[in-house]
């Protein structure tokens, strides 16, 4: 990021200075100035009606009881308290926290661990492109194939039973399967992240390592005080991708159920998938309010949690 | 890295860490070696001898999938819609982003940030209202409302993506332009937008990846199974095997037919795909 600093600079400092002397604008910066709007307004409207209103509209639609269809009738907070005394949807936002700290511990972990482990690996760029794959692959296929691993007569029960383990634990059973799906987004994931990871590292200059070992520092030490603060600020933008992300988790979970009709169990639901439900539940009357409510729970926490990544991982820029 | 220590150090991360490592990678290809060899297997195959090679190439889970899985339509609806959601997007984008990184205009910089705000929400936070006034516009259940919503909720992304880009480009061609008398459009759409060509390139790329597998506002928005997207022939397909018994091989078959086509673009372009998705941050 520091590199676009300059050619921004150099891009916009020509243009103000023609501003600034009020003489000095000549008919080409204004021509200029005057593409400024239609270039831009076609995709901000297009953003605004998609996403930037239907927020609001959301947050509206969550202080009210409707059904989709009818007269909206006014009832200020009360689908927010009567959705956090819903139990299925504290399981939802539990999953959706565990997920997000728990999911996302493991996953910076194992990405930094492969970064170190792929720093000087003889054929590293194939290792790395392999890794990463799963992550362009649609997520609704991964976890098909994750269901067909963990099921009772899958993929890793058979393996399990040919080296002679006759009684696998029953992986998909209430209260193991989000574990499971959890062990599938953070392997999709962490191609990801140490992808990006490694890039971060990867600029650190070689005489830093080469000032450790003179020191005589151990691994850890030279992950401590080299590697760890130098791609800090990489990191703090890895941490708001996962939050961004892992928020948008469905489709995985959807899909483990086997089909679009028959939801899956409530016990592994996350807030995106109460909001689904809640409104295309296979019975029973459509909650817009409540649905709108757990989005609105949803964008909050994603809100508060960028702002404290950036606040926390914010410090002084290094420069090397 | 001269010393004996970190020689030695680097030895025993290579003779531990360098099979894991490797044994993650045989991982993932034997993942997808598994899928490919599946979709040519029985399903009683599949069950039995999971392990096993096909005995012979069944190309009728395919035939299967493509036919009464509504596998052929899907693929069809999916590249249409996808190629015209990614055309549509790089059109609205790249003047937006052009204009926003290089034009100077006071509110560029407030305008950006508001896009990038876009990044943070997720379908299922404007999936209600959208649903609510799309349905009476005969937007729902109809591919051109799918292909508005996906251009439309791909604009933060391609703006995030492309003011970065523009903002790399030299401004000196820019100076000599004007100095030519080009006039201002005339500069962005022949000599900055060829010029941001590879950029453009990754964006598509980016964004057709990203719509091959979208599922949450197609399940919301479409419900006829002629219009159906490849996902929801896929979930459409494991929904019958409910009722019709389990067709392993023809699922498998569906799978192949959603990624064989990504593998294809990735081995053909991929360190352009994994520099895209990682740049901005990696930087």
């Amino acid at each position: 990021m520091t590199t676009a600093v300059p050619d921004a600079a150099r891009a916009t400092a020509p243009t103000r200075r023609r501003t600034a002397g009020r003489a000095a604008v000549g008919p080409f910066a204004a021509h200029r100035k005057r593409l400024y709007l239609p270039f831009v307004l076609p995709a901000f409207l297009l953003y605004a009606a998609f996403l930037l209103a239907p927020v609001v509209a959301t947050a509206w639609i969550s202080l009210h009881a409707w059904a989709g269809a009818g007269p909206m009738e006014w009832v200020g907070a009360e689908n927010y308290t009567r959705m956090f005394l819903d139990p299925v949807f504290r399981t939802s936002f539990g999953n959706t926290l565990l997920l997000l700290f728990g999911g996302g511990t493991v996953t910076f972990l194992l990405s930094f661990v492969l970064t170190m482990l792929l720093r000087d690996l003889a054929g590293r760029s194939t290792a790395r492109s392999v890794i990463f794959f799963p992550n362009i692959v649609p997520a609704l296929v991964i976890s098909i194939l994750w269901g067909f691993l963990f099921q009772a007569d899958g993929l890793l029960n058979s393996a399990l039973r040919s080296i002679g383990i006759a009684h696998p634990p029953a992986w998909l059973a209430e209260e193991n399967q989000f574990k499971v799906i959890m062990l599938g987004i953070i392997w999709m994931s962490t191609g990801y992240y140490t992808t990006i990871i490694m890039a971060a590292v990867d600029r650190i200059p070689p005489y830093l390592y080469e000032d450790c070992a003179l020191a005589g520092a151990n691994a850890w030490q030279r992950f401590r005080h080299v590697t760890l603060p130098l791609s800090w600020d990489v990191i703090g933008i890895c941490a708001v991708l996962w939050t961004i992300n892992a928020m948008k988790t469905f489709e995985f979970i959807l899909a483990m159920a086997g089909s679009a009709s028959s939801m899956p169990s409530t016990s592994t639901w996350t807030a995106s998938l109460y909001a689904y439900t809640s409104v295309f539940a296979p019975t029973g009357v459509p909650q817009y309010g409540i649905a709108a409510a757990s989005a609105v729970v949803t964008l909050a926490l994603v809100g508060v949690l960028v702002v404290l990544i950036r606040r926390l991982m914010r410090r002084e820029a290094l420069e090397f | 890295m001269s010393t004996a220590s970190t020689l030695r150090a680097g030895r025993a991360q290579r003779l531990l860490g360098a099979p894991l490592v490797w044994a993650f990678v045989a991982f993932n290809v034997l993942v997808l070696v598994w899928i490919l060899a599946s979709s040519a297997k029985e399903t009683r195959d599949i069950i039995t001898s999971p392990w096993a090679l096909p005995d012979a190439l069944h190309w009728d889970n395919f035939e299967r999938a493509w036919n009464a899985g509504n596998f052929g339509p899907a693929a069809l609806n999916s590249f249409v819609l996808v190629g015209g959601t990614a055309l549509a997007t790089v059109l609205l984008a790249a003047p937006a982003s052009y204009a926003l990184s290089r034009l100077g205009a006071r509110s560029a910089g407030a305008a950006t940030s508001l896009f990038a705000i876009g990044l943070g929400i997720p379908a299922h936070a404007v999936f209600l209202p959208l649903y609510q006034v799309m349905a009476p516009l005969g937007l729902v259940n109809n591919l051109w409302g799918l292909w508005l919503l996906y251009t439309a909720t791909s604009m933060p992304f391609a703006v995030f993506f492309l003011t970065g880009f523009f903002r790399s480009l030299p401004a000196e061609l820019e100076e000599a332009a004007a100095l030519d008398g080009a006039s201002p459009s005339y500069t962005f759409w022949r000599i900055m937008l060829p010029l941001a060509r590879s950029g453009l390139i990754t964006l598509v790329l980016l964004n057709v990846i990203n719509h091959w597998g979208e599922t949450f506002f197609a399940l919301v928005f479409i419900q006829e199974q002629d219009l159906q997207t490849l996902p929801l022939a896929l979930l459409g397909f494991m929904q019958q095997m409910q009722y019709n018994g389990a067709d392993w091989g023809g699922l498998f078959a569906g799978i192949a037919v959603v990624v064989l086509p990504l593998v294809g673009l990735y081995i053909w372009l991929g360190r352009r795909i994994i520099e895209g998705m990682t740049l901005g941050s990696g930087k």
